[in-house]
């Protein structure tokens, strides 16, 4: 098995971000994926950015100008 | 001048170099990037040096060129203290001023502002870290009187910021203002009484949180730092609109604190690593930064805001300021999309939080009236737990909804009729505020509830006069369907004590119904013990371990007043004041909480 790595733009783990612990993932350049030492996630980077895409939506706000106050 | 989080990046794969010449030439890099957006907009910035940056001769010749040039402010940090002189002379790895034992602290005082004087010819006014607690500030204020301004508190940085950092960053600060204050000589949480419990600075968060994310979220996720959005990923492509609907939010403060408003950006250098952070690369992280310094510019070549440093904020924040005023901000959602709204409020008495999705339900309350001394770090008690002690935190204590068995910390009110009971966390409201000379009212819109035969109109009302230290709440049945049905208002308070998601013992606790005709008393042992006293004037509960009475009282010839005591599965207390009414009857009550001792 080869050395994890830091890997590109330090990837949080997706699913510990659902739970709000930022955990920062290492990367095994031999599978080219992604795993986490907390919660046994692994995935690729289309893996990642599509949960990433998922724990946005909760924001139902995040792309409205509001300035009604 | 080498903040952390750049330095750990920079040591990803080698060993730890606290000169490592890259990082600080990359630091440096974004310093002068970052001074120059701001200047760009027509801005100007307290730069807060590390001890760190004093051994840098190109840093202190940017502070001086940018204080000469702009007006900004030099000021002294006590973040970022670890480099290698730091090291030689205080032989530890500790990165947190507060976690010092206090005779270090001292020392690091007067280190640090002396090698700033050194360095400048003169002391700094301003200064700061994440937490300061006022043993740590009355000695500042002892040897260096100057200081009139400071960065003291994270806001609701506490157990979910430790969570949140895999259980690794030891910022236990819950309990704070939200928004500048004056802190008192024994604890900095709680603003001060009077001119003799006044410690001598304006205390100021470090960020300009949304108060209802933060509540029940990372503080690090939401708050007028761009990075910190970012790292929330509260953001779509390269557009993020909530930095500018949180700075909007923060103007519109203005509604609820006589004309004044707040709002700041405090952001270090290893925010803005050139290696990205947060799945953002450095342009974004870079934009975010242009984009959030860009409103401010904008809002203030509009004239809908002034940019001060620190010390003049601390000037003009203490002019003709009643130490008895109030901060009040009724917050609504910006990020969920929920049209939920809570009431923020604090004094030197108190400080609690309503919330309009349970009906107006106090989520949160700090007794600020015991301001306790609590000091923090090494050979205390507490070490790392700065937090102050709340009677209730609902998120922490479970609130309303229990699962299964007993009760949750909250305080709301129950309607009832024959074996029906209603209460009024399951009714959702909106609400406005006003004022009445030196009373803030929060008055929420009527709600319905239904019984099986009718239904009744409800409406509450908190009024808070200034300088009380008390919140008189007013339940009415506005209508109802069968005007001569009985509906029993049951007001309570159910509480315990704590800085944390874990139950404390409440031994010694000692609870308390006071009648006309009679009186009743019992110390805490999980009994499950309930009493009800007729004609009652008082219920209280006496909780040493934070040095706090709280207690509700009534003006009602014919409410009646109970306690309960809970059990080890259940460790709370409650306190109820009770009353019979029909169509336009009301239940008048006052919530109190006093420094015991």
């Amino acid at each position: 098995m080869a050395q994890g790595r830091k890997g590109k733009l330090n990837y949080r783990c997706p699913r510990c971000l659902m739970r709000e612990i930022d955990m920062d993932m290492l990367y095994d350049l031999e599978r080219n994926e992604y795993y986490c030492l907390r919660c046994s996630f692994t995935g690729d980077e289309v893996e990642v950015l599509r949960l990433n895409a998922q724990f946005r939506e909760k924001y139902r706000d995040r792309l409205i100008r509001i300035t009604d106050f | 001048m080498v903040p952390e989080y750049l330095q750990k990046e920079a040591e990803q794969g080698k060993k730890e170099d606290l000169g490592r010449s890259t990082v600080i030439k990359e630091s440096l890099d974004i310093f002068r990037t970052q001074q120059h957006i701001a200047h760009e907009n027509g801005l100007r910035t307290t730069i807060q040096m590390t001890y760190a940056s004093l051994f840098n001769e190109e840093a202190v010749a940017i502070a001086k060129e940018d204080h000469e040039r702009y007006g900004d402010e030099i000021g002294s940090t006590f973040l970022g203290i670890q480099c290698q002189q730091f090291r030689e002379k205080f032989t530890s790895r500790e990165l947190a001023i507060w976690l010092f034992s206090l005779d270090d602290k001292k020392k690091i005082v007067n280190e640090v502002l002396g090698k700033f004087h050194e360095v400048f010819g003169f002391f700094p006014t301003s200064t700061g870290s994440y937490y300061m607690d006022a043993e740590l500030v009355n000695y500042i204020k002892e040897e260096f009187p100057m200081i009139k301004v400071a960065v003291a508190t994270c806001w609701e940085e506490g157990p979910k910021a430790y969570w949140n950092a895999n259980n690794s960053w030891y910022t236990l600060l819950d309990g704070g203002p939200w928004n500048p204050w004056i802190p008192s000589k024994r604890n900095i949480h709680c603003p001060a009484s009077d001119e003799q419990d006044d410690i001598g600075i304006v205390a100021i968060p470090h960020l300009s949180r949304d108060l209802m994310a933060v509540f029940d979220g990372p503080g690090s996720y939401y708050g007028t730092h761009p990075q910190n959005i970012l790292r929330g990923m509260v953001y779509e492509g390269d557009k993020i609109p909530y930095f500018n609907n949180l700075v909007d939010q923060y103007r519109s403060m203005v509604k609820y604190n006589q004309g004044y408003a707040y709002n700041m950006m405090f952001v270090g250098p290893g925010w803005m690593s050139k290696n990205g952070r947060w799945e953002a690369d450095y342009d974004m992280l870079l934009k975010s930064y242009q984009d959030g310094m860009a409103y401010y510019g904008q809002l203030k070549k509009e004239g809908k805001a002034s940019d001060v440093t620190m010390s003049e904020f601390a000037d003009i924040f203490r002019k003709d300021r009643a130490y008895t005023r109030p901060e009040c901000t009724l917050w609504k959602d910006i990020l969920y999309g929920s049209r939920r709204q809570q009431f923020w409020y604090a004094d030197p008495w108190m400080r609690f939080c309503l919330d309009m999705n349970q009906g107006g339900a106090m989520i949160d309350l700090r007794p600020y009236a015991s301001k306790l001394i609590r000091p923090c770090g090494v050979g205390t008690p507490n070490l790392q737990d700065a937090s102050y002690p709340f009677l209730i935190q609902s998120n922490y204590r479970a609130g309303y909804f229990t699962h299964y068995a007993g009760e949750g910390a909250v305080k709301s009110c129950k309607f009832s009729h024959g074996s029906e009971m209603v209460d009024l966390c399951t009714c959702r409201a909106q609400a406005s505020f006003s004022e009445e000379d030196d009373t803030r009212i929060v008055t929420l819109e009527p709600v319905t509830i239904e019984f099986l035969a009718f239904s009744i109109q409800i409406q509450t009302v908190f009024r808070i006069k200034e300088g009380m230290g008390e919140v008189e709440i007013v339940r009415t049945i506005l209508s109802s369907t069968e005007p001569s049905a009985e509906v029993t208002i049951d007001e309570y308070i159910t509480a315990c004590y704590g800085t944390t998601e874990y139950p404390e013992d409440l031994t010694g606790v000692r609870l308390t119904a006071r009648g006309v005709a009679a009186e009743e008393s019992i110390e805490y042992a999980y009994q499950c013990r309930e009493t009800l006293i007729p004609s009652i004037q008082q219920v209280e509960a006496f909780v040493p371990q934070v040095d706090t009475l709280l207690s509700m009282h009534t003006s009602e010839d014919t409410a009646s007043g109970y306690f309960r005591e809970g059990f080890a599965f259940s460790p709370m207390y409650t306190l109820g004041i009770k009353k019979t009414v029909k169509e336009k009857g009301e239940l008048r009550t006052w919530l109190k909480v006093e420094k015991a001792s």
